[in-house]
């Protein structure tokens, strides 16, 4: 049995997963991108289920890249039961994307997760009568201790074998008809036959089947109605006489009147009284329409679609389905006649009253208790110790992982030196094959030494921050800052990280929204220097010039960076609105999450960029076996005659796109010395190290960058970056001759 | 509905005091400001709270039926709300 895990960021679903999927789980990507999601599989009362870990969204509208394919999984592929997870706590936000899945009208089930968080905010949830609001099987849960997960996937194994399935809430008759209509033109212009997940939902449903599934107890209870009338007065009939209802009704907005599943038949005449009220009055000469639920009821995969067609920007619809635009926004105009607001609105409004209207009608508040969270928070977003605290946190956490990793990394590359040597004495020391073995060890040993004693630690501590919850406080501080450079808070993340690794720093660039965000992002995370480069930086410049001058070049790359960001910024004005994110609870991470996150972003940079270290370790193996380095360097000499440096650094600078570190090692040997103050001048060490420190990436991010924002604009990047190192020497070097 | 004088004058939420009762009245702008909004529950008509906000031109936070929204300046400008007695 196939179940796929749908739920919001931050909703604990991935806690759930791990806790029955286990460490064999896979991760892979949907096809043709990068977005991720995790299988497993786990067994409950002796079936084995394959649990799919879809990644978190905030609802089904196919905005991002992440809401399109967990939105076009769960239409085309195969499966019996959606498990929603959603987060008590923040019950009323989670609906929303409940209720959208209700729409899909295929086996659901509600994980009522985190209930202890919800508790302490003082609010107390009726999980039955959330059951009967929605008419899905409710399982409350508090996943980081274990409790209701068995329960919950027990719950969803039964549901789906007794045939249980979700029933969409109805919108007004003018509404429905109207998606139906859609849904038929749609169909039309698509002309494909339903298929896959959906296509046991397709058979018409009898509505005695649906009244007694489980025979025990009725899912049901009567209607939710939630209606808008539009008046200024309170109308008789509204039942849900809510402060969040009646601020509806003050507020100027007339949203549709929303029915729960289960309206069906009885309630026909009732609706109808409230479309009225709704100010969506039956048409003149239409009053005798019926519900068109009945032809919807049987597509729901059609209804689905023409609804969150209808929802979608004219443009985008343009962009992605010309053949439908005419008729999409034909009903997008006719719905905004109706309610008086753009069609999104209008429908996105209707859904949040019904959220609201489920969540008042199932929780009772009381006042919330104040623990050491809200007390972290009071330091932690605080306008001057939050930026104290942010320094502290990052610059211990580099220092941390700096120390830790020195020695280890000294050590595995003795090691394979070790191993080297006794290759030496087993092969020819001077045949080109034994030249490219060494290369493949000891790429090999600059893979390992990267991984191990830096990105595991490093990888670990990034997900223990962003699990306690501290990485968003971290964006909300530097939100400001990032404005300057052309991005949000949400972008704080990769810039940071870029000062221990390029490499993770670019992935984590795939929190961004849009392409131009990742772009600029990933730009700005390269040209920040990394702590190879920091190596780099202090043990030339800060050892044979003087600390300050290596503070120095952080300084002046602060600077780069601002510009850059700048102007980027400026060539590629920004489209997306702002910073929208959420502030979650501050939650002790579980070991096994971290362990897990940890282990697959370590795996994504094995399969990626560990292979590149090896293949170019080979390649340069070759390169210096062959004796081509002599025509390197003459065939860089233009470039390094035009920064002032010997010529013979010109492989060193081809050895720094491999690792940086090694244009340092490699320095000395192609000076053939170790006092590179004795064959370098003071000036010549500074530009050598600048150049170092802004110029291509190393061949693991180039390939990182690659995957996350194409080749096109890595190559761009790669360019600009090489010119921009060329500029700021060039400028360094006019600099120093003026001194 | 009450007439579309009462809108006046135009409070936005980034003006608005900390710790005020607030209600959404509008949220201006286009398709995708308003498609931002709503997947983060915030509509018009919600009862929110300015939590706190980040020096600099930084982003407020509200509290909306309880979960945190950080909202960055231009976002939070295009949110008029009026402060509730």
């Amino acid at each position: 049995m196939k179940i796929p895990l749908v739920g919001q960021p931050n909703s604990g679903k991935s806690t759930l997963f791990n806790a029955v999927a286990g460490f064999r789980s896979l991760t892979s990507n949907f096809a043709g991108t990068t977005v991720e999601y995790t299988r497993g599989q786990a067994r409950v009362d002796g079936e084995l289920l394959d649990l799919i870990d879809l990644p978190g969204i905030y609802s089904l509208a196919a905005c991002t890249a992440v809401e399109k394919v967990t939105r076009d999984f769960l239409l085309n592929d195969d499966w019996d039961v959606i498990v929603n997870v959603v987060d008590a706590s923040q019950l009323a936000r989670s609906l929303e994307l409940t209720l959208e899945l209700l729409d899909l009208e295929s086996p659901l089930v509600i994980c009522l997760n985190m209930m202890d968080e919800a508790s302490r905010k003082g609010m107390t949830i009726d999980a039955h009568e959330l059951q009967m609001a929605l008419g899905v099987p409710v399982v409350e849960a508090i996943g980081s201790r274990g409790r209701g997960i068995i329960e919950t996937f027990r719950a969803a194994r039964e549901y789906a074998a007794r045939g249980g399935r979700a029933r969409p809430f109805v919108y007004a008759p003018e509404a429905e008809r109207l998606l139906a209509e859609l849904a038929e033109k749609i169909a039309a212009h698509t002309n494909a036959q339903p298929q896959g997940a959906l296509k046991t939902a397709l058979a018409p449903v009898e509505d005695t089947e649906w009244n007694t599934q489980s025979g025990v107890e009725p899912v049901f209870t009567p209607p939710l109605r939630v209606h808008s009338c539009g008046g200024g007065h309170l109308c008789a009939g509204c039942s849900m006489g809510t402060p969040a209802v009646k601020a509806g009704h003050d507020a100027p907005l007339r949203s549709w009147a929303v029915v729960s599943p289960a309206v069906a038949a009885d309630h026909e005449q009732h609706r109808y009284a409230e479309s009225a009220l709704a100010g969506l009055a039956v048409l003149p000469g239409q009053s005798s329409i019926t519900l068109p639920a009945s032809a919807a009821r049987n597509f729901p995969r059609d209804r689905f679609q023409a609804m969150q067609w209808v929802q979608c920007d004219p443009l985008q619809i343009r962009g992605e389905r010309p053949e439908i635009a005419e008729d999409v926004e034909w009903a997008q105009k006719s719905i905004s006649a109706h309610s008086g607001l753009p069609a999104d609105a209008a429908i996105s409004a209707a859904r949040h009253a019904a959220c609201l209207s489920v969540f008042e009608r199932v929780t009772r508040l009381a006042r919330p208790s104040v623990d050491w969270r809200e007390k972290i928070d009071r330091v932690a977003m605080h306008p001057v110790w939050g930026y104290v605290l942010l320094l502290t946190v990052f610059l211990g956490f580099f220092q941390l992982i700096f120390n830790v990793g020195k020695p280890a990394e000294d050590r595995i590359l003795n090691l394979f030196d070790g191993v080297v040597a006794a290759l030496a004495r087993h092969m020819n020391p001077h045949a080109a094959v034994f030249a490219g073995v060494k290369g493949a060890v000891l790429g090999t040993a600059g893979a390992l030494a990267m991984v191990l004693p830096y990105l595991l630690p490093f990888l670990a501590g990034l997900a223990i921050l962003e699990d306690f919850g501290y990485l968003a406080r971290a964006g909300y501080l530097m939100d400001a800052v990032m404005h300057r450079l052309g991005l949000h808070g949400t972008a704080t993340l990769p810039i940071l990280v870029g000062y221990g690794c390029s490499v993770p720093a670019v992935m984590a660039t795939r929190l961004l929204t849009t392409r131009r965000d990742r772009f600029i992002a990933a730009f700005l995370a390269v040209l920040v220097p990394c702590s190879a480069r920091m190596s780099v930086i202090f043990a030339l410049v800060g050892f044979y010039l003087s600390a300050n001058y290596a503070l120095g070049i952080y300084a002046l790359n602060l600077l780069v960076v601002a510009a850059t960001g700048n102007l980027l910024a400026r060539l590629w004005p920004e489209v997306s609105p702002g910073m929208l994110m959420e502030v979650p609870s501050y939650r002790l991470p579980a070991a096994r999450v971290v362990a897990l996150k940890t282990w697959w972003r370590l795996r994504e940079f094995v399969l990626v960029a560990a292979p590149m270290l090896v293949a170019g370790s080979v390649v340069l193996s070759l390169v210096d076996y062959y004796g081509w380095s002599h025509g390197i360097n003459v065939g860089l000499s233009p470039l390094t005659a035009m920064l002032g440096l010997p010529r013979s650094v010109g492989l060193t600078l081809i050895f720094g796109v491999l690792r940086k570190e090694l244009s340092l090692m490699m320095l000395m040997q192609a000076l053939g010395t170790t006092h590179v103050l004795g064959v370098m001048t003071d000036a010549q060490i500074l530009i050598f190290t600048l150049f170092v420190t802004f110029y291509l990436p190393c061949m693991a991010t180039l390939a990182a960058m690659m995957r996350e924002v194409g080749w096109r604009l890595t190559l761009g990047a790669s360019s600009a970056l090489l010119v921009l190192a060329v500029v700021v020497c060039l400028g360094a070097r006019g600099v120093l001759a003026l001194v | 509905m009450r007439p579309i004088t009462d809108l006046t004058p135009n409070l936005s939420l980034y003006e608005a005091e900390d710790s005020a009762d607030l209600r959404i009245l509008l949220i201006t702008g286009g398709w995708q400001v308003r498609r931002s909004f709503n997947q983060m529950g915030i509509q018009t008509g919600d009862r929110v709270r300015v939590l706190r906000r980040a020096p600099f031109g930084g982003p407020v936070v509200i509290d909306n039926q309880g979960s945190q929204v950080a909202i960055g300046k231009q976002l939070a400008e295009k949110v008029q709300v009026e402060i509730l007695p």
